[in-house]
């Protein structure tokens, strides 16, 4: 099982020290190439299991393995650089320029300019992006819509073979999510990698996610694709959600 | 710290009198040995000078016995003036290997002065007559003189005196104050020249409180013995300056506004102890008709006091830059604690800032080293606590973003919180660097130089126009580099930060 698996997790905890339980031994996991949502209500753990998959936080008991390998015998440095991110804010330096956030990380691994620069360039049309238009803007010029595909831009540019995303479309408003949501599937086809997103908008967990898992209190209360949700709910609280977005 | 082989230093408190004695003083021992004297003038009251003489700072300087007696060995007032210099002559030899060499022939004591017309209206004489009369009146007195146990605590004592209200106020202003008439009862030195200008009756000590204040040097054992030719020289003046001649002398100085030097070479000059009289055209001050012109007329010296201010100040910051910014990097780093250690650090601030100069002198003697030691410690508090905040409040969904992407807390440090942070870590450089500036003119008052100088000359003087010639550049300076700060500020703010519309 371990081998067929991207991510993984196993009796997984996690314990805050003021006593509130984040995570409750949950056993996880995603296969290669598909798009996970992370579903739930602040203070279901979604953020915080993604946050123990690229070791911003240690669990308390558990364990999880990426790409097979145990995350807790990685280098956390060395690890988060073949994870991409994206934050729900896009967290782009506002004191550098579109260019220098996109090559950040080809940066921290010393990539000869030459490339980095050939790389931008092939990347920003992938998220729709004029990369001579916008190679020396800064991130305050652009709009929030803008500044988000950059941030995708930035957290593809070392090819990770996986990318978590922390509800990345939460804070732009309505037609832009829409318009990014479109562009978030035609990525998914042409980059074929695994990808975590978390978010608590039921719509687009069904839109985006191959696989949906619902969270709450810390537990998992079903993991299935839209369909098996929709057909299945496993407990009554995955009903209710269902029956809401229906409505 | 002390005289190395041919210098002495002179030093002297910040009123009048006692820096025409100093520099009456340095001017016989020029005049007389083969030493080079240095002066250090204006220190802030008596404990300071009593201070520098005891760690070696200074030489010598000139003090009163009863001052000896009261003020430094704590012991009640005596009235006999040949007990009370035999008792602070055996005491302080004893005690710390101080001389006092012989009496210059005044007694400058405290006495209690009444505006005339209120002495006549009131039938006023002595101050037990004051006491029956004090509920009804204000009283200006020096701050040292309501503090000290020979001023106004041992008079409530001994004649019960009340006054309906007393007013703290620097020495030189008083005589100006009561011209307008807020104040009713003076504290004054009874050989204050004043006296006879200003329409005021000194009163009778009729119970013979106020000790006997005989003016004479006290000197360092040590510098005796290394230059015994010292004590011959200035025993020159054993005796040498009656009452009426003092206050003369220190007339010229406060309401003719001669210069100190020259009054106290034409004192010696009269004396037969100088021979050649002093080139006039170097000292006489002949008062120009307006500010600009006093201004420009002293523009040299100003131009030195500027270049002494910039250094204490400059090198004070400086200091306070080196130590506050890594220790701020490590508070941040560590976390608990840190408000804690930063909130004692803000103590530091709440010390008055001539108090915080006085506590340097034990450790570092007067002058330059403990001023600029005092300016360093107030240097500190806006620096670590803006380095502080900045680098903790620098945009923390973008540094959580930079470390998830990869990057190590030294990578996150560089690149992004120390450019974030740095117009706010700026911005506390300058809150330090005007107070510095500000502060420093407070370093005159322990010998160390710059624009404080005139001012405090020019409050001893009464003088505005010598107050402003060292406050206006002093205002200028810190406005200038407030601005040139500012300027920087601006520059290191990293570009994207403001709309670029």
């Amino acid at each position: 099982m371990t081998h067929s698996s991207e991510l993984e997790a196993r009796k997984l905890s996690k314990r805050f020290p003021d006593g509130t339980t984040a995570l409750e031994e949950i056993d996880w996991n995603v296969k290669q190439g598909e798009t996970m949502v992370l579903i739930g209500e602040s203070g279901s753990g979604k953020t915080t299991l993604l946050r123990l998959l690229n070791r911003l936080a240690e669990p308390s008991s558990g364990e999880i393995f990426i790409q097979g390998h145990p995350a807790a015998k990685q280098d956390p440095i060395a690890l988060r650089r073949r994870l991409g991110y994206v934050s729900q804010d896009g967290g782009l330096f506002p004191h550098w320029t579109i260019h220098d956030n996109v090559c950040l990380v080809l940066q921290l691994l010393e990539w000869p300019i030459a490339q980095q620069d050939e790389r931008f360039n092939s990347l920003l049309p992938l998220v729709n992006l004029d990369p001579i238009q916008i190679a020396s803007r800064y991130p305050i010029e652009l709009s929030g819509g803008q500044r988000q595909r950059v941030a995708v831009a930035r957290a593809l540019a070392a090819d990770p073979p996986i990318v978590l995303f922390d509800e990345p479309f939460s804070a732009l408003d309505p037609l832009t999510r829409h318009e990014l949501h479109e562009q978030f599937l035609t990525l998914k086809t042409t980059i074929q990698k695994t990808m975590v997103l978390v978010t608590h908008d039921m719509a687009e967990a069904f839109r985006l996610g191959d696989r949906i898992t619902v969270l709450k209190d810390g537990h998992i209360h079903q993991i299935g694709t839209p369909q098996e949700l929709i057909d299945t709910p496993a407990t009554p609280y995955v009903n209710s959600l269902i029956q809401h977005h229906l409505a | 710290m002390a005289s190395t082989n041919s210098t002495v230093i002179v030093g002297s408190k910040n009123f009048l009198e006692n820096r025409l004695l100093a520099e009456m003083f340095a001017q016989l021992i020029e005049s007389q040995t083969t030493l080079t004297v240095k002066r250090r003038f204006g220190l802030a009251g008596t404990q300071i000078c009593f201070q520098a003489l005891t760690t070696g700072a200074i030489d010598l300087y000139p003090e009163y016995t009863g001052t000896g007696l009261v003020t430094i060995l704590g012991e009640s007032a005596k009235q006999d003036p040949r007990a009370v210099l035999n008792q602070v002559r055996y005491e302080f030899r004893e005690r710390w290997n101080l001389w006092w060499l012989s009496p210059l022939g005044f007694d400058n004591s405290y006495a209690l002065a009444l505006r005339r017309d209120h002495a006549q209206s009131l039938k006023i004489r002595t101050i037990s007559d004051l006491a029956e009369a004090a509920p009804t009146l204000k009283a200006g007195f020096g701050y040292e003189f309501i503090e000290r146990a020979d001023g106004l605590p041992g008079l409530k004592h001994i004649y019960g005196l009340k006054f309906r209200d007393v007013v703290g106020m620097q020495q030189s202003l008083k005589y100006q104050a009561t011209e307008r008439g807020d104040i009713d009862v003076l504290d004054v030195y009874t050989t204050d020249g004043r006296l006879a200008v200003y329409d005021f009756v000194v009163l009778e000590d009729d119970q013979s409180f106020f000790p006997p204040y005989d003016a004479a040097a006290l000197v360092r054992g040590e510098t005796l013995e290394q230059h015994p030719e010292l004590s011959k020289v200035l025993g020159l003046l054993t005796q040498a300056l009656s009452p009426e001649r003092m206050r003369e002398l220190n007339l010229r100085i406060q309401e003719k506004g001669d210069a100190i030097p020259q009054v106290a070479h034409d004192a010696l000059r009269n004396l037969h102890l100088v021979k050649e009289p002093q080139a006039p055209s170097s000292i006489t001050i002949k008062k120009p008709t307006s500010f600009l012109s006093y201004m420009w007329e002293r523009r040299g010296p100003l131009l030195v006091r500027t270049g002494e201010h910039l250094g204490l100040a400059g090198i004070g910051l400086s200091l306070g830059i080196i130590v506050a910014l890594p220790l701020a990097f490590m508070l941040e780093r560590w976390r608990t604690g840190a408000e804690t250690m930063i909130r004692l650090i803000g103590m530091s601030q709440t010390i008055p800032s001539i108090a915080l100069l006085a506590f340097m002198i034990p450790v570092f003697g007067v002058g330059v080293l403990p001023a600029i030691m005092a300016l360093w410690i107030y240097s500190l508090y806006p620096i670590v606590r803006n380095t502080f905040s900045g680098l903790r409040d620098a945009a923390p969904t973008v540094v959580e973003t930079g470390r998830a992407l990869g990057m190590t807390e030294w990578q996150i440090l560089r690149s992004v919180r120390l450019p974030l942070a740095a117009p706010t870590i700026m911005a506390g450089i300058r809150t330090a660097a005007i107070w510095t500036v500000g502060t420093a003119t407070l370093a005159a008052f322990i010998g160390a130089g710059g624009l404080g100088v005139p001012i405090v000359s020019g409050l001893q003087l009464a003088d505005v126009d010598v107050i402003l010639s060292g406050a206006l550049p002093a205002t200028l300076l810190a406005l200038i580099v407030d601005g040139f700060l500012g300027w920087v500020e601006r520059l290191i703010q990293p570009k994207g930060m403001e709309p670029s519309q």
